[in-house]
């Protein structure tokens, strides 16, 4: 008795990923491999600057990751997989020529209407970490037709040295020249490194801007960005010239299962990327709270250094502490 | 509620009768007994189904968004098939509680996103509501959300306005094809429906809505740190039951697991739980509701001020199953009070 279902041609795809062929991989760092991938069944993605796909490895699940690559014509683009999970896992294990599975692109990313505030103006990307792998499709977007904007200037900081990721178009970065800089820091310099010392709000003072004519951009670990918009804040720049990149577990993409839910946002549909004056209130896109259980600084669950047991901070996080704490970033 | 009109009144026998016949082309599922429980299950007889109503532990969502369901087939050499399966269904008995969840939930699964599982079941399936007179017990606070009366969510609706006599209201063609092709009926004289009005407001005479129903998301922007939260939140055992048995909970958890001979393996959508300890952890390790706390204050802010707006009316229909199901006796309604939902004059608002 079964009969043809009505349903819109587009549902019946909701949840069905395509095939993509992997074109290349380079290996960034211990956890971070670089991939390039190939649609197989599509002519382009067509994506804009800080969307999302769903990889998906069939027989162990599917992981949300940004793409890396700017906007293109073709059926190519990148991505930086930092290995934590199953699929993460699975993904390094990848060989070229293996074929995966996507779905996407999915979330808000920067489209036209939010790039076009930028003409003429000085961007400030403030990245934190594995943070480059999704601002990496605006810089890449940005950095060729730089003579369109006043100033680009890129603060990257990582952990260490070896944690660096794209290390090499970092190098081409730096020489770019015209009004392209790019300024780093680590948290804690090993023997080769030769730059600056300390967490990326230490970067902030060193770039002179002018709060009415700036943009700034933050990607990075949750607990970076309460730092970073502080640091902003101080000098003046309006809160609506903040557009912050905040990734969460999304797991379905269109606004259904409910992980990337932050109070009455779906990430994966209103974000990743957020205006700060549209979201300053929304306390659950900032909360961090680390496992608490003895409350006396003695269990060592919130420990975040040996010096710093957040429950003896109050559960809020002093900026001093913070600044000589390596593994809070 | 005096504009709905029926064009039809059943017999009871004749109504039996008829979902007797349907099993010919459709699956029954009604308020039945299993094991000495009550609960919406599939019936072969019209005699296995209760006509009076008693709480179930699970809504019948289950019937559109089952626990685990499979959404794709795939298979080791790289085949893929959307796995939408759905077969046609007679939902009987469903009360105005959980008609107000399938409204809500068919407007989540319907929007630009689509969603193709649940969108079939819902194609396949006629649902037959059935009003109640009275709340079905002291749990139950559906008044208190105006959810005690259904004005979507279903193809047929039912007034049992005499012993054995339901007044027949025709919410769309899906509803008058299955009359035509099952039902024994008789022309309505057109105050069935009023006559079972009046027995319906005398059982819910003393049973009003929140004085402040429709001011309820601005209560909950504004008491993100009422000390209920605290308080409730410090009870909350995290075990997730209040999830499982709402009617418009439908938060879930994708996993996939191959076959044993690795041929053949299947991703499987399941029923997951905002309130559970891992529910926003991200990659990286951080959980952004990590505390019981901050995930009831997620929930219940879910169906009383996030989604709320998005649907113009409390997404928490009030059918008590979470209060029931509770270890730790914490209520939506007791929550809702705390933030001022009855409280006669608002200061701020």
């Amino acid at each position: 008795m079964r009969t043809k279902l009505n349903i819109r041609e587009k549902d019946t795809k909701l949840y069905l990923p395509e095939r993509a062929k992997v074109l290349k991989i380079k290996e960034f760092t211990e956890t971070e491999k670089f991939f390039e991938l190939e649609l197989l069944d599509r002519e382009k993605l067509g994506h804009v600057p800080g969307q999302f796909v769903q990889l998906s490895i069939l027989g162990i699940g599917e992981a949300p990751i940004s793409i890396s690559s700017a906007p293109s014509n073709n059926n190519r683009f990148e991505m930086c997989v930092r290995a934590v999970g199953d699929v993460t896992h699975k993904i390094h294990a990848l060989h070229e020529g293996d074929i995966i599975h996507i779905r996407g692109p999915f979330g808000n990313g920067f489209p036209e209407k939010t790039t076009e505030r930028f003409l003429g103006k000085h961007l400030l990307f403030i990245v934190g970490g594995l943070g480059y792998a999704p601002l990496r499709s605006l810089i890449n977007k940005v950095v060729p037709e730089r003579e369109k904007y006043k100033k680009i200037s890129v603060l990257y900081g990582c952990k260490t040295s070896k944690d660096r990721v794209y290390a090499q178009e970092l190098e081409e970065l730096r020489k770019t020249g015209d009004n392209v800089e790019l300024l780093e820091t680590v948290d804690k310099a090993d023997g080769d490194w030769i730059g600056s010392c300390g967490v990326i709000t230490t970067l902030i003072p060193k770039v002179p801007f002018d709060p009415q004519d700036t943009f700034a951009i933050i990607v990075g670990p949750p607990i970076m960005y309460k730092f970073v918009l502080r640091s902003l804040l101080e000098k003046n720049l309006p809160k609506e010239n903040i557009y912050m990149d905040m990734e969460r577990r999304m797991k379905c993409g269109v606004g259904k299962c409910g992980h990337c839910q932050a109070e009455g946002i779906y990430v994966c549909q209103e974000g990743p990327v957020f205006n700060y004056a549209e979201v300053e209130k929304n306390e659950n896109l900032f909360a961090m709270e680390q496992k608490m259980k003895c409350g006396h600084g003695k269990c060592g669950h919130c420990e975040i250094k040996g010096d710093t047991d957040i429950c003896d901070e109050e559960s809020v996080f002093h900026y001093a502490a913070f600044e000589r704490n390596e593994r809070a970033l | 509620m005096s504009t709905k009109t029926a064009e039809f009144v059943v017999t009871e026998k004749d109504l039996l009768q008829g979902l007797d016949k349907a099993t010919a082309e459709y699956k029954i599922a009604a308020l039945t007994k299993k094991s000495g429980r009550v609960l919406y299950d599939t019936v072969k007889n019209s005699n296995e189904i209760l006509l009076e109503y008693l709480p179930t532990v699970l809504p019948p969502k289950k019937f559109f968004f089952p626990q685990d369901e499979v959404i794709l087939e795939y298979t080791s050499d790289g085949k893929i098939n959307a796995k939408i399966e759905a077969n046609p269904l007679v939902l009987f008995g469903i009360r105005p509680c959980d008609l107000n969840g399938f409204k809500i939930l068919y407007e989540t699964f319907a929007d630009d996103h689509g969603d193709p599982n649940y969108l079939a079941k819902v194609e396949q399936t006629v649902v037959i509501g059935v009003d109640c007179e009275n709340t079905c017990d002291e749990d139950a606070f559906c008044f208190k959300v105006g959810a005690q009366n259904a004005t979507q969510g279903y193809d047929l609706m039912l007034y049992k306005f005499a012993p054995t006599s339901y007044a027949v209201e025709i919410a769309n063609d899906k509803g008058r094809n299955f009359i035509n092709k099952y039902l024994i009926t008789s022309g309505a004289r057109g105050d069935e429906v009023a006559i079972f009005q009046a027995k319906k407001d005398a059982g819910f005479k003393n049973k009003k809505p929140f004085k402040n129903l429709s001011k309820l998301p601005e209560l909950f922007e504004q008491n993100k740190h009422h000390p209920i939260w605290e308080q409730e939140g410090d009870r909350c055992l995290s075990c997730g039951s209040c999830v499982m048995v709402c009617p418009t909970c439908y938060c879930f958890d994708v996993t996939d697991e191959w076959q044993l001979n690795l041929k053949k393996g299947e991703r499987i959508r399941k029923w997951d739980a905002c309130m559970l300890d891992h529910f926003a952890v991200i990659g990286s390790g951080e959980n952004f509701r990590h505390s019981p706390t901050a995930r009831l204050h997620h929930r219940i802010s879910r169906k009383f001020n996030f989604l709320m707006k998005k649907h113009g009316q409390a997404v928490c229909v009030g059918c008590g199953r979470c209060v029931r199901a509770c270890l730790a006796d914490i209520s939506p309604k007791v929550i809702a009070e705390a933030v001022g939902a009855d409280q006669e004059q608002l200061e701020t608002i």
